[in-house]
């Protein structure tokens, strides 16, 4: 036979990008490539973590700079000007209006005339521009970028990172790194209801319902918890931080499969046991009346409306909502208060759901490989993206200027300057006025640095938080080209069901005696082929990898 | 003069039937300006109809005292004229060589730009070609790529075809050039068309954002429209922590009433001005018919 199908070539291909990465992924001596003498310009002979970065003679970059519509880009911030004398670094902002930044920057790349420096991308946007070769494989010049690789190895995202590589084993974003998983959404709750009624605040779904409950019977006339954001996925933040307790996903962390630490393999979720007892717990708050049958349905205007008129007397929230929205809207109601209350814990006990501690990051252009000075602005963006000295120029600007103290004892804004209401009689914004806590920079870092920005409210949530013992982020199992397509086929026909038929069940138009048919109709969805596929990645990867 | 009955009861639907178009015309921007004058709680609820509740300047007042919002709307009107003035010349000039029936290949120079009409070089390769040509960042990236609207120009050309041939060939007997028969006797009866043009091209680039947001990338550079369209979806994406203030919340709430209120009134000032040319060109039809 002369000629191969199409198929053929299409499965031929993707037989050797497996093969690729799993070459790839074997291979663990990045950083290692080229020559760079010629490269050297600028740079300094050694640079190391927590050093400062000065460029040996004057530079400049050129930047893809996304103006924000909160605090729109400026020539004459202070962090400009300041960030030259520190580092001899120039930057030229090519300023892009954040409406459409995504946009832009396509076409910019595409039409090869972007920017040097490309921040503020979004994993997995890059994957996009990768085939057209425009963009450089970062992870090749890591051992450029000393901080980078610090954080890596002492915050442990080795995991984490493997998550961006492609099948050439290799990452092309360069992205921001967090400490520790930060979680901002939980529920909200009426303070002031819980001391007339001589309640605790609760601290696990067992003992919200008791307080529910207790409201209940002190307010036989309404459902004292409602709930809002069904958007795209019905309940979908109550559902994520239930499931998280139960150690399982729902709502909108939902997936197909979950990993099961004691099976040492992945399950397929909406049938999982931990899955069924969500469901049964919430089933039982909507018989006893005590939770809102209008929960995953209605709007969140709907919702908030029903809090704000005292139908209820616990909903979700996050710290702006909170601040925004919920205290706004009872203001009117005498007396009342509401907190945010660290996330309630379930079977699995006190500990925090794995999420990627990773987010957006720089795109570097291939052509930046070529300049002169290529050395010298990695380490620049190692100082500006990863150092201590250079996260904190980003954020809270300089000291004595725009701030006093430091992360551990305090950051304090000088008297006149405000950001995000921590010092409400400051006539200087932050950011619209001097150019720090922009979103292209500042963003990522330790803990320390993150609680920083919080008010005290928030950063006792945190405190919490941080407290609980963090879960391991599942295996990586990485599906070849076929197989994604396969998968896609499959998961949406499962995930739909899977969320159909929880509401059901929780608001009892479905009995729990029909859990088996249930099971079945899944298996008719090609449940078990799905599961399969993915522990076979998952083994394949394992394997490949150590 | 005494109308019939059949008249006067023609003319009453006829009053009733028209005010009823107003009416449905200006509802909406009746209601836009009462929503850019009204406070966010009342716009929240959806309360606000005709009038303004909870009189409120805040958006106003942020966007007017902002001096980029004024460099941008200085833009807006330079890229305007000049775009309009390009695209004016460039069309009537094309039209006028497709309306003459002794130009000899009229048919492939219609066709070419018919062509353009159903087929376009996609958004990279112009990108790619405008950037090659050296016009990113200047007034030429906005004003020529897009210089000739092949609609307009078929209509441009129908018009000029509709005037009579005689008093092109009297001219001519009289000594006029090309030039001379398009400057000093079809544009002067062309005034409603060349106005309604005018209009059309006016309209459409001081509205336009997409030219200048991927040619330009200079933020002093910008129109308004880019500066009022990031400030729409900075507002509405709603997610900056930062953002927490009263007035941000306010802006929220009818930032889109205020920028479609600021943008419309300097163009709706315009028609006035050029209403007589419409009023002048109708007649002109009649009294020829």
């Amino acid at each position: 036979m002369d000629q191969l199908s199409r198929r053929q070539l299409l499965a031929g291909a993707g037989a050797a990008a497996a093969a690729m990465a799993l070459a790839a992924c074997g291979q663990d001596d990045e950083g290692k490539t080229d020559d760079l003498s010629g490269n050297r310009d600028g740079a300094m002979a050694s640079y190391g973590a927590g050093e400062q970065f000065r460029a040996t003679t004057a530079l400049s970059f050129p930047i893809m700079l996304l103006s924000s519509a909160s605090y729109p880009y400026k020539a004459d911030w202070l962090f400009w000007s300041e960030l030259t004398k520190r580092t001899n670094v120039t930057l030229e902002p090519v300023v892009v209006p954040g409406s459409d930044y995504n946009q832009k920057r396509s076409v910019m790349i595409s039409g090869g005339a972007a920017p040097l420096i490309i921040p503020k991308t979004y994993h997995p946007d890059e994957e996009a521009y990768i085939a057209g070769g425009a963009i450089l494989p970062v992870s090749d010049y890591t051992e450029l970028m000393p901080n980078f690789k610090q954080q890596i190895s002492t915050w442990n995202l080795k995991n984490d990172l493997d998550a961006y590589r492609q099948a050439d084993g290799k990452f092309y974003l360069l992205p921001g790194l967090h400490e520790d998983v930060w979680l901002d959404y939980s529920i909200a709750v009426r303070t002031d209801v819980l001391q007339q009624l001589g309640l605790q605040i609760p601290q696990t779904y067992d003992e919200l319902a008791t307080v529910l409950r207790a409201m209940k019977t002190a307010h036989p006339d309404i459902y004292p918890m409602t709930d809002r954001w069904n958007n795209p996925t019905p309940g979908g933040n109550l559902l994520g931080n239930l499931s998280a307790a139960y150690g399982t996903l729902a709502g909108w962390d939902y997936q197909n499969a979950t990993w099961d630490p004691t099976a040492g393999k992945f399950v397929f979720t909406g049938s999982m046991a931990p899955f069924k007892a969500m469901l049964q717990y919430l089933n039982t708050l909507i018989t006893d009346k005590l939770l809102d049958p209008e929960t995953f349905t209605q709007q969140d205007d709907a919702a908030r409306q029903k809090f704000a008129s005292g139908k209820a007397f616990v909903m979700s929230c996050n710290a702006q909502t909170l601040v925004n929205e919920l205290r706004k809207d009872i203001a009117k109601i005498p007396g009342a208060t509401v907190v945010k209350i660290p996330r309630l814990t379930g079977p699995l006990g006190n500990v925090k759901q794995a999420t990627s501690r990773l987010e957006n990051g720089v795109l570097i252009s291939r052509k930046a490989k070529d300049s002169k000075n290529f050395v010298a602005m990695l380490q620049f963006i190692d100082w500006l993206y990863y150092s201590d000295a250079g996260k904190l120029f980003a954020k809270w600007g300089i000291e004595g200027t725009t701030y006093t103290g430091n992360l551990d004892s305090g950051i304090k804004l000088a008297p006149d300057v405000n950001w995000g209401g921590l010092n409400p009689t400051g006539t200087k914004n932050l950011q619209v006025d001097y150019g720090f806590f922009n979103g292209v920079f500042a963003y990522g870092g330790s803990t320390k640095y993150l609680n920083s920005q919080f008010t005290t409210e928030e950063r006792k949530f945190q405190e919490v938080m941080n407290a609980r013992k963090t879960l391991p982020l599942p295996p990586a199992h990485p599906l070849n080209a076929d197989e994604r397509e396969q998968a896609t086929l499959w998961e949406t026909a499962l995930k739909d069901h899977v969320t159909q038929q929880s509401l059901k069940f929780i608001l009892g138009q479905r009995p729990f005696t029909d859990w088996d048919t249930y099971t079945n109709e899944l298996k008719g969805k090609n449940m078990t082929q799905y599961i399969d596929l993915v522990n076979k990645a998952y083994e394949r990867f394992k394997k490949s990898n150590g | 003069m005494r109308r019939s009955r059949g008249e006067r009861v023609f003319t009453a639907c006829n009053a009733v039937f028209l005010t009823g178009v107003v009416v449905l015309t200006l509802y909406p921007f009746v209601n836009i300006v009462a929503r850019s004058l009204s406070a966010e709680h009342a716009i929240r609820t959806g309360q606000v109809n005709l009038r303004p509740l909870g009189f409120n300047l805040t958006t106003y007042r942020v966007v007017l005292s902002d001096s980029v919002f004024w460099t941008d709307y200085g833009n807006t009107v330079l890229y305007t004229a000049v775009s309009t003035a390009v695209s004016m010349v460039l069309t009537v000039c094309y039209a006028y060589v497709l309306s003459r029936r002794d130009v000899k290949g009229r048919g492939v120079l219609v066709g070419v730009a018919v062509f353009t009409m159903f087929f376009t070089g996609g958004l990279i390769p112009n990108y790619v070609l405008v950037s090659a040509l050296g016009l990113r960042n200047s007034v030429w990236a906005i004003a020529l790529p897009n210089a000739i609207n092949v609609f307009n120009l078929l209509v441009m050309k129908s018009f000029f075809e509709s005037l009579p041939v005689e008093l092109q060939e009297a001219a001519a007997v009289d000594g006029l050039g090309t030039y001379g028969m398009l400057v000093r006797i079809v544009l002067p009866l062309s005034k409603a068309m060349v106005a309604t043009m005018v209009l059309f091209y006016a309209v459409a680039f001081w509205n336009s954002w997409f030219p200048a947001f991927l040619y330009l990338d200079r933020a002093e550079l910008f129109p308004v429209t880019i500066y009022l369209r990031n400030l729409i979806a900075g507002a509405t994406a709603g997610t900056d922590q930062n953002a927490a203030s009263d007035t941000a919340l306010q802006i929220a709430a009818n930032i889109q009433a205020v920028t479609i209120v600021l943008t419309v009134l300097p163009i709706m000032l315009v028609y006035p001005f050029i209403q007589r040319y419409f009023v002048r060109g109708l007649m002109l039809g009649a009294v020829k018919g």
